[in-house]
């Protein structure tokens, strides 16, 4: 039995240098990595200087068309995550400031997402590989359930999510194979004519007061970054509509762009705008906020 | 409390410290650890089947008992009866019932009589199948005399619910582990040693093989029909290995922990995929389920001793019963029946044991000859595995029509975000090394074992499927 309990050990100290091993070669890979995703190309990124900043879910990544911003001599990126929460997206904006960016507008979409104060699973484990390199990414971390497992056990957020920062993402990243987020400065257009579901139901979303969005704003405060706040266009057939007068109520100063493009036609699916859509929006948005070489501070509520 | 779950991680070392340190002096306080480990750890899957996992236990222990002091031959009759009529009415009722009325309804429905059948709610009680199989062997030898019945209940209990194989097997024999559970076990390390071996390597077998293989397989089976040839077929291979990584990989782990507390259970794999024929194949897939339908059912019907035509009739029952053992749908059936269209040819022309023998391949003509055998029987296996995995015959059809008919054989990027060709590189891997070891149980053991243990953990660790987690297939049979 002894020999066995000495075999054993010996297996777990073997399983444990393993585990410390792996973590630092994946770390060192995604401390190199900046042209996968949005995230890796903010973390490992020099100083940058935009007139616009675009933030958000998918509904900001499909509804912004950033060449649109470009043709008016504003240099924009579109920084929308599809599936991300105000839980990365705030993080990712302190990544931004901590790299000295020059910003000088934001546009954040800041309607559904408002509704919870969750991390996106899928989106912010991509933050996870730089939790030691990073203290911002650690306090940002810091009150997870999960945070202890996440930050002291060597391995463990590869191995939770692995299909995000697993072995495959490790090794694409390691070979510098390039994905489409960065193409379009950002902006990912959705086929014209392609149809997906044409109906929602948002009954169940309510909006809070959610911390993250309040950190966002003052995060643009301390940095004297125009913040503007939209709710995007969503299909007409949604039951629940009325929440977007709930989240205006919290929030007055956040736009209301729910309604101003209308017909299916427009729509990829119901809570996504097409690119022929996803242009018409970005054109009302330029013309409401962009039309003079000084942004407007757009009446609210409109 | 699956295996591979983090729960398990815990329950174990702690049922072998208890087991090994502190009721370690008899076989009775052994047997007891164990027992109430077993129970316990079926009733972290749902503690209301516990009833019913008791219940069977205490029925075959009772007619076992009462079988062999039956003073006449009807009621020795009684109870053997007794023992199989309950035992397949709990299967009946709990797996097949929907089945049955559902098929009766449709079937009714055909003949122009709108009828809608009486289906019941009930949930599949977990391993019924694989403890309903133990309990009935054990009463089927007692009625043939080849065992006397057990006296000890609680080592009768350990027999049908040892944890390691209560919810998907092996499907033990009394004559094999009863020996074992009547015996104080001492502790052997090398035998420990080869547990945690081959443990580990039923865990690269399911987290790494067949849980990363299911992400393909899935991709590709559920969205057939938007689909290439060559994903198509890439959808067979990886499902093959999928399956094969799940059960050979569960069975691996349950015999490996079995060897630390010092128990050896039936071999359930040996290398099914290296076979030169569909009858090699057949003796080394799922060998406890094979073996038991061979002795309880094959050879009663009278095996292969009778004429042409009662050796067909034969084949074709084992295999449909056998289908339909892995549920109720008939596309197991389609799946058996299938399976014995391939065995016919070789049992009629009497070459289904020609090839008994481990498979050695040599640079010469006759090796090219044994390679196309293990590739054709493995193609004939993939097509088989199409009905397993279809939601439908139908299903099943039209994936096959659409693999030979569409006719590009080219890379597809799929649903799941992934190219079907991505996963060839580590199947390829994982074929090697079961190549290099199928005249060994796994490969870690033997020369440079730390270096290979080693690289199973680092692909435990760095090449599992995690976050898309997938249950063990057989769980639901």
């Amino acid at each position: 039995m002894k020999q066995f309990l000495i075999f054993t050990v010996k297996t777990l100290v073997l399983l444990f240098l393993l585990l410390v091993v792996l973590d630092f070669m994946y770390t060192t890979v995604y401390l190199q990595a900046s042209n996968r995703g949005k995230i890796d190309y903010v973390y490992n990124s020099k100083p940058r200087i935009y007139d616009v900043v675009i933030l958000g879910s998918s509904r900001a990544n499909n509804h912004f068309v950033t060449q649109l911003f470009q043709e008016k001599g504003l240099k924009t990126f579109n920084y929308g995550m599809s599936g991300g929460h105000l839980f990365e997206t705030s993080l990712l904006l302190k990544l931004m400031v901590e790299r000295n960016y020059t910003i000088k507008n934001i546009i954040i979409e800041t309607d559904l997402n408002l509704s919870n104060e969750h991390r996106a699973e899928g989106i912010a484990s991509k933050f996870l590989p730089y939790i030691h390199d990073s203290n911002l990414v650690k306090e940002h971390f810091s009150g997870e359930k999960d945070f202890w497992q996440l930050y002291y056990i060597p391995f463990y957020r590869y191995i939770g999510f692995d299909a995000q920062i697993g072995f495959r993402e490790m090794f694409f990243n390691f070979i510098h194979k390039k994905t489409a987020h960065l193409q379009n400065s950002g902006y990912a257009a959705l086929e014209v004519g392609k149809k997906g579901n044409m109906k929602n139901d948002i009954r169940a979303l309510k909006p809070i007061h959610n911390k993250y969005y309040e950190e966002i704003k003052q995060i643009c405060a301390n940095n004297n970054i125009n913040l503007i706040a939209v709710m995007t266009p969503i299909c007409s057939n949604t039951k629940g509509l009325d929440y977007f007068e709930k989240a205006n109520k919290i929030y007055p100063e956040i736009h209301n762009y729910e309604n101003v493009v209308q017909g299916d036609h427009y729509f990829s699916s119901c809570g996504h705008m097409n690119d022929a859509g996803a242009r018409l929006f970005t054109a009302t948005i330029i013309k409401d906020f962009f039309s003079l070489t000084k942004p407007l501070q757009r009446k609210s509520g409109q | 409390m699956f295996f591979n779950s983090f729960s398990f991680a815990i329950f174990l070392p702690i049922v072998f410290l208890l087991y090994w340190f502190v009721f370690n002096k008899t076989k009775s306080t052994q047997n007891a650890v164990l027992i109430i480990a077993s129970y316990y750890f079926y009733s972290c899957w749902d503690w209301r089947f516990l009833f019913l996992l008791v219940f069977s236990t205490f029925l075959d222990y009772y007619t076992g008992i009462m079988i062999e002091k039956a003073k006449t031959e009807l009621g020795r009759k009684f109870w053997f009866w007794l023992s199989i009529s309950v035992n397949l009415g709990f299967l009946g009722i709990f797996k097949y019932y929907n089945f049955f009325a559902d098929s009766f309804s449709q079937l009714l429905n055909g003949f122009g009589l709108q009828t809608s059948p009486l289906l019941l709610n009930v949930i599949l009680p977990v391993g019924i199948s694989f403890y309903t199989f133990h309990g009935l062997s054990y009463v089927i030898d007692i009625y043939l005399k080849r065992i006397k019945a057990e006296f000890n209940f609680v080592d009768y209990s350990l027999f049908v619910s040892y944890f390691p194989l209560l919810v998907a097997g092996p499907i033990e024999r009394a004559t094999h582990l009863l020996p074992q559970v009547k015996v104080k076990r001492s502790f052997d390390f090398q035998k420990a040693k080869e547990g945690i071996f081959q443990f580990v390597w039923g865990l690269v077998k399911k987290v790494v093989i067949a849980d990363t293989c299911a992400t393909y397989a899935n991709a590709i089976f559920d969205n057939y029909e938007s689909m290439n040839s060559l994903s198509l077929m890439l959808g067979a291979v990886y499902f093959a290995f999928q399956i094969y990584g799940d059960f050979s990989g569960y069975s691996d782990m349950a015999l490996g922990m079995s060897k630390l507390f010092g128990i050896d259970l039936l071999r359930n794999f040996n290398y099914p995929y290296f076979s030169r024929d569909i009858a090699e194949f057949w003796r080394r897939w799922h060998i406890s389920l094979s073996s038991w339908f061979r002795d309880y059912l094959y050879i009663p019907l009278g095996g292969s001793s009778g004429g042409t035509a009662m050796k067909v009739r034969n084949t074709f029952i084992i295999f449909l019963v056998s289908g339909f053992w892995h549920g109720a749908n008939w596309t197991f059936i389609a799946w058996g029946f299938i399976n014995a269209l391939y065995f016919l040819p070789l049992l009629l022309l009497k070459k289904n044991r020609s090839n008994m023998e481990t498979v050695v391949l040599y640079w010469d003509f006759a090796s090219v000859r044994v390679f196309l055998n293990i590739l054709s029987t493995f193609a004939l296996t993939c097509l088989a595995w199409i009905f397993f995995r279809a939601k439908t015959i139908e299903e099943a059809f039209n994936y096959i029509k659409r693999m030979f008919s569409d006719g590009r054989f080219v890379s597809q990027y799929m649903e799941n975000e992934r190219y079907n060709y991505e996963l060839l590189v580590m199947v390829a891997v994982f074929v090697v090394v079961e190549w290099n070891s199928r005249t060994h149980i796994e490969p870690i053991s033997g020369k440079y074992s730390w270096l290979k243990l080693g690289l199973c953990l680092a692909a435990i660790v760095a090449l599992g499927t995690y976050s898309d987690y997938k249950e063990f297939i057989y769980f639901q049979f």
